[in-house]
């Protein structure tokens, strides 16, 4: 069964009116970072993980999740 | 890190991609002039000629090891040198590797048709190692860049 992570980054961002490079600065990283997170196109490490949910005030659970392609 | 080092890292990535793939292709096209005249270099300018082939190679292969830019504050390389980069990076090069060994095998092969010189099969593997890897870190650049 293929899982794949999926994230919520873009929709909890836009509620807290962040844009990608004021998260980014808020996380110490590159908006391209953000930016391939946001879409899908980076499964980020545990520690980025950890630092975007501590940016966003959010248990980590709450923006990535596992989800079956099935 | 300011949101000024982050534009700046910004704009030096996008520039850094768009610059990659045409970089490769302006190395590849310039070995063209290396394959005309098949000769071992004896004459000054032909080891001027493979000089010239060896330092743009090894820039090529520090630039796309290290990212570039050298001269730009830490702060800015960091986040231009950050987990996207490094993955994307480590994709180049695996594909890199895999074309070279590919190319290198072809070789084996083709030499027995058109017997070469070891200084010509190290010349055409290390072009097309460097081409490849420089080709794909740039189009992932590229696609990791696009908005939505």
């Amino acid at each position: 069964m293929a899982e794949r992570l999926a994230n919520r980054l873009l929709e909890v961002r836009t509620e807290q009116g962040l844009t990608q490079a004021a998260l980014a600065e808020l996380v110490g990283v590159s908006r391209k970072t953000v930016n391939t997170v946001e879409n899908g196109v980076f499964v980020p490490s545990t520690t980025l993980a950890l630092k975007l949910a501590r940016a966003l005030g959010q248990p980590v659970e709450a923006l990535f999740s596992l989800v079956s392609d099935d | 890190m300011t949101s000024s080092d982050i534009d700046t890292a910004d704009r030096l990535t996008r520039r850094r991609a768009r610059m990659l793939p045409f970089l490769a292709i302006i190395f590849l096209s310039q070995q063209v002039v290396y394959f005309v005249d098949r000769n071992p270099p004896v004459r000054t300018v032909d080891h001027v000629k493979v000089g010239a082939w060896l330092v743009l190679s090894v820039v090529l292969l520090l630039a796309l090891a290290t990212g570039g830019f050298w001269l730009k504050p830490r702060n800015v390389r960091a986040l231009m040198d950050d987990d996207v980069t490094r993955a994307n990076r480590a994709e180049a090069f695996r594909i890199g590797f895999l074309v070279t060994m590919s190319a290198g095998i072809g070789l084996y092969f083709l030499d027995q048709l058109a017997p070469m010189s070891g200084r010509e099969a190290v010349h055409i593997l290390v072009t097309i190692g460097i081409a490849t890897a420089l080709i794909v870190f740039g189009m992932l650049e590229r696609r990791a860049l696009r908005d939505g």
